[in-house]
């Protein structure tokens, strides 16, 4: 029987670019301070040349965040209203005190770091992992509460939303490292070893990445019919070409294809890769963020 | 009965409305909706291919949710349930964040343009206090919706609710929708995909 819509009406979409915005800047600031502690936290020493960048590029990048969030909301000027008329079961609520937590942990970690305190340094490091890891997936908790959006109401969401923050992290801290170390260092001299290891590191990231956004995918295609429709909207629908070309093939499949192919492997294609990489993540925000609020709920 | 804590509720009687829009207007003009967006709207889904077709109408209004999921994600305790079952939102604390927008699987909430926070339908709570009925149900000409307590079992919306069929929008949300509807077309709470293609 077919039926069509006469008349509706269709209120404003909820979040949007803003909101896109500031999720991709969490997840690099997360996948970023992660990267930092790999040397300072855990003692891998060949990473030890990415702590302090890291920690600054997190710290840069976690300050620029909110201001997207005061862009989007309609009452910036009441924001201090989330410290005092506080809901716990909100995942706001969790970042609004995650976002005071964890820049001033970042400060600190990385004021004992230009100290050389090595003991105080790895004991901020190892608290700011989790405050990285909640700063970053309470996002995921943000949408995954809009339950009547099939897209976002996953239990999968944190995870994919921090798989892809540290891919989105090592690949831009391999570009400020190769910006930093042959515009701002006094050899010139990048060390190739570690830009390949990151780029390895990057790869079977990208391979999770992959996997997660496969099952997310399968289960949609196969579940109920809002499920459904969120699964076409993506494969065959208006978001198809962000999600497959951008995010998926340009954003995944061929930085992954440059950065294992050991005859494609070279420094040019590593920062080709990383890239790419970079603005295929944001593209994975953008693609969640609205095509989960693009299909009509009545 | 006094005593009794109140359960307010609405019931639409679909099939009685014949889709005139008097509901929306006075919600309009009682609450003073800006341009562009509504509180309260009638969706109107034609079934089948004329001559042999109907039209099906669904006056929405918030379905004052038992378990509103807006109220659980508003990050500023903005949005609260009443004693009584209503929910509204705190116009001097809601910061405008959307989330409730994102959150509300029936799409009824809204930005007020002018002020900047969200709004929604909050069954009038304005008259219900001073004694009165919902302005949507006093404007109804073919009496389509009742409004009352569910608690009272003398009420008319409890005697009704207690002898026929009533559907809600969406049950498997979770939400325990108040607002309840006889003779629901399937078709008319279905989102057609009609942005999809």
């Amino acid at each position: 029987m077919d039926t069509q819509v006469l008349y509706n009406i269709f209120h404003q979409d909820a979040f949007g670019f803003n909101i896109a915005m500031y999720i991709y800047l969490t997840g690099v600031s997360a996948g970023s301070f992660i990267l930092s502690t790999l040397a300072y936290g855990f003692g891998l020493s060949q990473y030890k040349p990415l702590g302090k960048i890291g920690v600054v590029v997190a710290t840069i990048v976690l300050v620029i965040a909110p201001l997207f969030l005061l862009f989007h909301v309609g009452m910036p000027y009441r924001a201090w209203h989330l410290f005092i008329y506080i809901n716990l079961a909100s995942p706001i609520t969790w970042g609004s005190f995650l976002l005071i937590l964890y820049p001033i942990n970042c400060i600190i970690y990385g004021y004992f770091m230009f100290k050389e305190k090595m003991k105080l340094t790895r004991i901020f490091g190892l608290i700011g992992i989790p405050l990285a890891i909640s700063v970053h997936g309470y996002t995921g908790f943000i949408l995954a509460f809009g339950k009547a959006r099939a897209l976002w109401n996953t239990a999968l969401m944190p995870i994919l939303f921090l798989v892809s923050a540290v891919i989105s992290g090592i690949a831009l801290m391999i570009l400020v490292f190769v910006i930093k170390e042959s515009y701002f260092s006094k050899d010139k001299k990048i060390d190739r070893e570690l830009i390949f290891n990151l780029g390895k590191l990057l790869a079977w990231m990208i391979v999770l990445d992959l996997f997660l956004v496969a099952c997310d995918l399968i289960v949609l295609s196969i579940s109920q019919a809002d499920a459904q429709a969120a699964a076409r909207l993506l494969l065959r629908g208006k978001f198809s070409f962000l999600f497959l070309v951008v995010e998926n093939l340009l954003g995944k499949i061929v930085p992954f294809i440059l950065l294992t192919v050991p005859r494609l492997r070279t420094m040019a294609t590593t920062i080709v890769a990383s890239i790419l990489v970079v603005v295929g993540i944001f593209f994975m925000r953008y693609v969640v963020v609205l095509a989960g609020e693009f299909l009509p709920l009545l | 009965m006094n005593n009794k804590k109140k359960r307010y509720a609405m019931l639409v009687d679909l099939r009685k409305c014949i889709g005139c829009n008097a509901c929306a207007m006075a919600c309009k003009s009682e609450n003073d909706v800006p341009l562009s967006v509504w509180r309260s709207w009638v969706k109107k889904v034609e079934k089948g291919q004329y001559p042999d077709s109907k039209e099906f109408f669904l006056p929405i209004v918030c379905n004052n949710c038992d378990k509103p999921i807006c109220v659980t994600v508003c990050p500023v305790n903005a949005g609260i349930k009443r004693p009584d079952g209503i929910v509204y939102i705190d116009p001097h604390r809601c910061i405008g964040c959307r989330y409730c927008i994102a959150s509300c699987p029936y799409g009824v909430r809204y930005i007020n343009p002018r002020k900047k926070i969200a709004e929604k339908c909050y069954w009038c709570h304005h008259r219900v206090d001073a004694g009165l009925k919902p302005a949507c149900v006093l404007a109804c000409p073919t009496g389509v919706m009742t409004f009352g307590d569910l608690n009272d079992p003398r009420s008319e919306i409890a005697k009704a609710i207690a002898k026929k069929a009533v559907q809600t929008i969406k049950p498997d949300m979770g939400t325990d929708p108040q607002t309840f509807y006889i003779g629901l077309e399937q078709s008319a709470v279905e989102a057609k995909k009609i942005k999809e293609e």
